[in-house]
């Protein structure tokens, strides 16, 4: 088992972010292709796995036309926005469609532009499957967990009052089921998008291969939602509490103006009010890291077994050692470092996550990498990747 | 020279230990003893220099010479890479870092000051007045659904207001006949309260509700906020409006396009009070609008001060100042909307503000006072979408100096 490790460091990334940004911002945007591919560049160029490294091969004019187009239709879409209150959500559908197209041909790209040891990636997923894993899924995953609620919405009210007495108890089996169903169509649709990506790998002509199955990403989201309801609990009842003080310090006020003593009253109300407004204030955050808590808790769980059912040649092994409670202090932390700096931690913020990511991965390479060799390809086009660049569309194995 | 690294035969993952031998403009690759190949130095494709990460020259079809050896390779062929030599000095000197930022900031802020509202305007008065009609076209029906009420003022009232508003405030406007002026009379209520307001459309559609009409003293007072309202039409603030969000949204996108969510976070803000900023500068257009059209008029501005006080301290009886404390986060959240804003180019004539959310059937209506010297105010003052009372009023007075030495041009600063 060899570790793979990140060699770039914060204040080196932070100039080059820095002039990226300056770059952008002088040439109105124009600059951003060019900017992608010196962070991809940057990022890849420092990770390594046994004196070999990543590479990333697109350059700033391959993207750009790509680029173009896709800032054309995102303005476009911004401007309907403005003018038009309906166009808006008839354009979000259009591009609800053609997320599948984007996720495909983004993969596609950016697997071919990425290189290890010398020797691009690849990937050789269908875009039928695409349809299935990244429309239909998702889709029945929203019916099953949105659709009871709004038939609830719609059917109630037209009972107004004269409900039949066994309501109550459909009701609640509904609810039951509702959320049996969408935990299961959550899990399916996580399994099946994971396996989709991973099977289609390719690293010249090796072929990465998983075997996932639903129950294990259906164990996982459970016992997130169950941490999630504790968590929530908690802090609904410290924030409780924290109201509950407040009222009694207005009470506590009022008898103080029967003793006409003025002073003291204001002095009392204060600090009371100041006490329960600062533990509401305490709740706010502990909520926020208890929210990236409980996302590193499901994302760790994931990477730990993804990687672990992932092969690449039935012979080369992965493993993760990620823990939550690292990742969600890397994440808490970054997110305070990037407010309190407005952002100009940005770039130590993402190299932490990098170094976290990688050092917390594990390859048991077999008989080595020599004998790899890149496959030949149609050249391609990046325009997909641009789109889903544009429109912030998430696309990848979180790994 | 030699410079030493590994050598891989083309798109394989094998690697050999190599040195690269330069003498003069000769480069020779061997790698094993053997020499793998020799070409001139023009040939060869250098991967840019990027931090410390390998260097990798490109000998096509053949393979792949990488090194770790930055500085050497940057001896050799850094005169072949000058546009990358440029960016990796400015990459790696800290001080050419700093002289970039502060450049980078001054371009940013002076785009966003300066930049933006002239890009708008420019392009907001080269579209013919039918996109004004076209971004407006939805609005009057929509307000009509989910805010307004029919009006309770008498028929032969309103058209007093609106022949007068015809034969004396429109002929003023010489220069903009083109647009179609409407008056439209609504009640507005929340939480079963009056609201005082008047609103402008972009097609010129000037909608006064019922506890306006009624707080409105005499004619001179109307006709301050009615001037006021086209002078946000004859501005075309709603079109700004729509050329500035949308030019907002998109750099905001652009330079926030590869970072992490959570930095959006500030970004968000940052838009928001940028447009927030825009709009203080319509709604003092529109006041400079109707101070100047008041002193052709004959009407002394001191009207329009007296109407806004008035209506600022009805709302202060009307609404309590506790239900302000409540509607913080209600008011942050209209304020960062950034839909179809019908409420973009129309004005309440006072400090009084009410933000309406178009898209939720709550009507939120924020109340803020003026003069209140709490941290709270300061911060609404600062997102506030209008500028203060006490300003406005200020402007007014200077105006009205000048109409009481009889002059019919003033020059404020």
């Amino acid at each position: 088992m060899k570790q793979l490790t990140f060699e770039g460091n914060g204040s080196e990334y932070f100039k080059i972010w820095i002039v990226n940004i300056l770059l952008i911002s002088i040439t109105l945007g124009l600059y951003y292709p060019w900017a992608k591919v010196r962070n991809h560049r940057y990022f890849y160029g420092n990770s390594t796995l046994e004196g070999r490294n990543f590479d990333y091969h697109a350059t700033g004019k391959q993207l750009f036309v790509g680029y173009l187009i896709a800032m054309a239709l995102f303005l476009v879409y911004v401007l309907v926005g403005e003018v038009l209150p309906l166009g808006a959500p008839v354009l979000l559908v259009v591009l609800f469609l053609a997320i599948p197209w984007i996720v495909w041909r983004s993969v596609m790209f950016n697997m071919r532009m990425t290189s290890f040891s010398n020797v691009r990636f690849g990937f050789s997923g269908k875009l039928g499957l695409a349809y299935i894993n990244f429309l239909l899924l998702p889709l029945l995953f929203f019916v099953s967990a949105y659709g009871l609620p709004i038939a609830a919405a719609i059917i109630v009210p037209m009972y107004e009052g004269s409900m039949p007495a066994y309501a109550g108890g459909l009701i609640a089996v509904a609810v039951i089921v509702s959320m049996a169903l969408s935990v299961y169509f959550f899990a399916l649709m996580q399994k099946r998008n994971t396996s989709y990506l991973i099977n289609g790998y390719r690293y010249g002509q090796g072929e990465f291969s998983t075997e996932l199955r639903t129950g294990a990403f259906a164990k996982i989201t459970l016992k997130t939602f169950g941490l999630s309801l504790l968590t929530f609990t908690v802090v609904m009842m410290l924030v409780g509490t924290a109201v509950a003080l407040m009222g009694f310090g207005g009470g506590f006020a009022d008898l103080a103006q029967i003793g006409n003593v003025e002073n003291p009253k204001e002095m009392i109300t204060n600090l009371i009010m100041g006490g329960g407004a600062a533990a509401i204030a305490l709740g706010y955050i502990a909520m926020i890291f208890a929210v990236f808590f409980l996302m590193a808790y499901m994302q760790t769980r994931q990477r730990t077994y993804v990687l672990e059912n992932t092969l690449l040649d039935n012979k080369v092994a992965f493993v993760s050692s990620l823990k939550a409670r690292s990742l969600a202090w890397v994440m808490g932390s970054n997110f305070l470092l990037i407010i309190l700096t407005l952002g100009l931690a940005t770039p130590w913020a993402k190299v932490r996550v990098a170094r976290l990511m990688l050092e917390n991965t594990y390859v048991d390479a077999g008989d080595g990498f020599d004998q790899y060799v890149t496959q030949k390809q149609e050249q391609q086009s990046s325009l997909g990747e641009q789109i889903g660049d544009a429109f912030d569309v998430d696309i990848g194995v979180g790994i | 020279m030699i410079i030493s690294g590994h050598w891989h035969a083309s798109g394989g993952a094998a690697k050999t230990t190599a040195a690269l031998h330069i003498d003069n403009d000769v480069v020779v690759v061997k790698a094993n003893e053997g020499v793998v190949l020799s070409c001139h130095l023009r040939d060869v494709n250098v991967s840019d220099r990027l931090g410390n990460i390998e260097r990798k020259l490109t000998f096509v079809d053949i393979g792949i010479f990488s090194t770790k050896d930055n500085a050497a390779i940057d001896r050799v062929f850094g005169s072949l890479q000058k546009t990358n030599r440029c960016i990796h000095f400015l990459e790696t000197h800290m001080a050419a870092v700093l002289v970039a930022l502060v450049f980078t900031i001054t371009v940013s802020f002076s785009f966003f000051k300066w930049g933006v509202p002239w890009v708008s305007e420019t392009v907001a008065h080269a579209l013919p007045h039918k996109t004004n009609e076209l971004i407006a076209a939805e609005s009057l029906g929509f307000l009509d659904e989910y805010w307004f009420g029919e009006s309770k003022i008498e028929a032969q009232r309103q058209e007093e207001i609106r022949d007068h508003f015809r034969t004396q405030l429109l002929p003023l406007d010489e220069a903009n006949q083109g647009i179609n002026y409407r008056l439209h009379f609504r009640s507005w209520n929340h939480n079963d309260k009056k609201i005082p307001n008047a609103f402008a459309l972009p097609s010129g559609d000037i909608i006064l509700t019922d506890q306006f009409v009624i707080l409105a003293d005499n004619q001179d007072e109307m006709d301050s906020v009615l001037l006021h309202e086209i002078g946000h039409v004859v501005h075309r603030h709603s079109l700004e409006m729509v050329v500035q969000s949308t030019l907002v949204t998109t750099i905001v996108m652009l330079v926030t396009g590869d970072s992490s969510g959570v930095a959006d976070v500030g970004l968000g803000l940052g838009a928001l009070l940028v447009s927030s900023h825009y709009s203080r500068n319509h709604e003092s257009e529109a006041d400079i609008y109707a101070f100047e059209k008041m002193l052709i008029a004959g009407i002394d501005p001191q009207a329009f001060s007296t109407i806004m006080g008035r209506m600022d301290e009805y709302m202060d009886e009307t609404f309590h100042t506790a239900e302000v404390e409540n509607d913080i986060e209600a008011n942050v959240e209209i304020h960062g909307d950034t839909g179809a804003d019908i409420d973009a180019g129309s004005t309440v004539a006072a400090d009084v503000e009410i933000h309406g959310e178009n898209d939720q059937e709550e009507n939120a209506a924020v109340i803020e006072k003026a003069g209140n010297a709490s941290d709270y105010n300061d911060l609404m003052n600062y997102l506030s979408t209008h500028p203060e009372t006490e300003a406005r009023q200020k402007k007014a007075q200077q105006y009205s100096d000048c109409f009481k030495q009889g002059l019919t041009v003033c020059d404020v600063q």
